[in-house]
């Protein structure tokens, strides 16, 4: 999701009181930053126990810089989504992993309405998609549709160029386009 | 977009906006287990600025005298400076004939208190201590 100014200003406020000590501060920052790099990681990797890996090594990672976190240099959630990506871009390359064979559970199937199962549905189908696609391009679509980032700040995350940004969403939105194109109708898609 | 091959229509961007909206709903979410995890990890790397503070001045001080000391030849220089004190004070309580006899021979007086100056009164003898 997209943070606005405030949000990175108490971000970086906490942080700066993290590394003074201060343990409620600590609790705070944990709890609002933990959720958005494991669900970033969660989608790259499509596995909860690699996430949870890469979760712990990016927050780790914050923890030991933040004594030294130049506020007006970067957004907490920006550097944060960096490290998160080459750490789950490292994974992926190790593991010579592109598609995923296993279709991660984004969410219980617990029997609701139908207008639930069906957006679970729906985002089960994307997840496993995404999962076809190569690392950088997934990392691009996942970055700008569904953390809603913009151009810019994805190019700075990815440390590319907007123009390569905008070429990785493009190319990889094309192949979503058709690699779900036959389940259209299984997910309403036709009737919306 | 080439998808006149395909037996299949591919996405449009209002069906794109319905997956992504549903994906952004649909967010993994994490174990409460997992997060009291992160939260005692992020305590314990939690630096203690007082007590480091403390420490890093502490060792600097330790270090810097470390180095001037390293600077006079370390601790078997200390251990031969200390000998030679220990055998200069012990010849100046009890010092043996032959530094009684060259300093006779050499001042012409066996008195200490002719060599310092002091009057008669208080004479002291070389013999006497």
């Amino acid at each position: 999701m997209a943070l606005d100014i405030s949000q990175n200003q108490q971000d970086a406020e906490l942080l700066m009181r993290f590394s003074t000590g201060d343990r409620a501060a600590a609790m705070a920052l944990t709890s609002r930053l933990a959720p958005i790099v494991f669900a970033q990681a969660f989608r790259m990797l499509g596995d909860r126990a690699e996430a949870e890996d890469v979760t712990q090594e990016s927050l780790l990672r914050l923890w030991k810089t933040a004594s030294d976190w130049d506020a007006n240099r970067a957004k907490i959630t920006t550097w944060l989504y960096r490290v998160t990506s080459n750490l789950c871009i490292d994974r992926l390359r190790k593991s010579n992993r592109n598609s995923g064979d296993e279709v991660p559970e984004l969410a219980d199937d617990t029997p609701g309405e139908d207008c639930k199962l069906q957006t679970t549905a729906r985002a089960q189908a994307l997840q496993h998609a995404l999962q076809t696609l190569p690392g950088r391009q997934r990392q691009a679509m996942i970055l700008r549709h569904i953390e809603d980032l913009s151009n810019p700040e994805i190019s700075d995350i990815m440390e590319v160029s907007v123009e390569a940004v905008e070429s990785l969403v493009s190319r990889g939105k094309r192949a979503l386009a058709i690699t779900l194109a036959p389940q259209k109708k299984a997910l309403g898609l036709e009737n919306d | 977009m080439t998808d006149k091959d395909f037996n299949y229509p591919p996405l449009d961007e209002s069906e794109f906006g319905l997956l992504f909206d549903a994906a952004q709903k649909g967010a993994p979410e994490m174990d409460a287990e997992f997060l009291t995890r992160l939260q005692s990890q992020a305590l314990e790397a939690m630096p203690q600025e007082p007590m480091v503070g403390f420490t890093l001045e502490k060792l600097s001080l330790f270090g810097r005298i470390s180095d001037v000391f390293a600077q006079f030849g370390g601790w078997p220089a200390g251990a031969g400076l200390a000998m030679a004190g220990a055998f200069g004070v012990l010849i100046g309580i009890s010092p043996p004939d032959v530094v009684l006899d060259a300093t006779t021979a050499y001042f012409q007086t066996e008195s200490l208190n002719d060599l310092v100056g002091l009057g008669a009164e208080t004479e002291f003898y070389w013999e006497d201590v």
